[in-house]
């Protein structure tokens, strides 16, 4: 769990993207929460069971274990919720004093990107990847870098965004959204990179509304 | 949104490329029909080839199946537009 942020300040608590993606934004992530912090408002990324400090196995992470985290974070200190991308998958349990997404996704749009990386890398070492074989019981699969157990990918394919009472997208999505913004979609980048100008601009927003709901 | 013209598509395919490899703008935008890209370009690998598909659906609302995803259409920037196009428009 990464806090930035005055202790006694409202408080972000941040559902992160996920898998290849969550490697793709947490340095922008960071960049958000630096800029709450910045502007006198506090916040939390917790690491899910299974990701990054976690000491459980990344094939045993389970989406329901995922929400009930989250949940059992928010149950803690009265917060705003923020997630990026694949977290508003997430956060869908927890009792939050406001819900905003940040470019949401539906989790089968995320499982299709992996599976067409994996076919990619596939094709190029002349191996071949069944994508219908994930819908058969079995053994974890190895997806765009994570071991990954089928009961996961098959609970994700089902998945879709909480419902949001703020929703940010950049321009270039064609999704509905309260307010849009320019930037690049890091998330697909292909090297981790951060939008100096995009986080800053993310930051305010999330800082203001987060007053706006803390009153 | 409704893409009218191939320039239109070129423009968000050159967009899609610039963003998701992170290529500088004049790099993109020195980009012609005939630039190779798969093989060619080191930023453009199998991660990288998903995020690009899946960047081009999403900003031109359309679907590109697994088994049309062949060499031909990554091959250099005019096939990808031209493979963009007529899934956009038909």
């Amino acid at each position: 769990m990464l806090r930035l942020g005055p202790t006694d300040a409202p408080l972000v608590l941040i559902a992160p993207a996920l898998f290849e993606e969550a490697n793709r934004t947490r340095a922008f992530t960071v960049a958000i929460m630096r800029g709450l912090a910045a502007r006198g408002v506090a916040s939390a990324l917790p690491d899910l069971p299974g990701t990054n400090d976690s000491l459980m196995r990344t094939e045993d992470a389970r989406l329901e274990d995922w929400r009930a985290a989250f949940a059992a974070c928010a149950a803690e200190r009265r917060a705003v919720g923020f997630a990026v991308r694949g977290g508003a998958l997430v956060d869908g349990d927890a009792d939050l004093a406001g819900r905003c997404h940040l470019s949401p996704v539906t989790g089968a749009a995320l499982v299709r990107d992996m599976v067409r990386a994996r076919q990619a890398g596939a094709r190029d070492s002349g191996e071949r990847f069944d994508a219908a074989a994930l819908h058969s019981p079995g053994p974890a699969v190895e997806l765009a870098g994570n071991h990954l157990s089928r009961e996961l990918m098959t609970a994700l394919e089902e998945a879709q965004p909480s419902r949001a009472d703020r929703v940010l997208r950049l321009d270039s999505e064609p999704q509905p959204a309260d307010r849009r913004f320019a930037g690049r979609a890091l998330w697909r980048a292909a090297e981790p990179a951060v939008d100096a100008a995009l986080a800053d601009a993310v930051a305010a927003d999330l800082a203001d509304w987060t007053r706006t709901c803390a009153a | 949104m409704i893409f009218e013209g191939t320039d239109q598509v070129r423009h968000a395919v050159r967009a899609v490329l610039a963003d998701v490899l992170g290529l500088s703008a004049e790099r993109a935008d020195a980009f012609t029909d005939a630039t190779p890209l798969f093989g060619a370009l080191p930023e453009l690998d199998s991660m990288a080839v998903a995020g690009v598909l899946t960047e081009i659906e999403d900003r031109l609302g359309i679907v590109i199946e697994d088994d049309e995803v062949d060499g031909d259409m990554l091959e250099t920037f005019g096939a990808l537009v031209e493979f963009a196009t007529r899934k956009a428009i038909g």
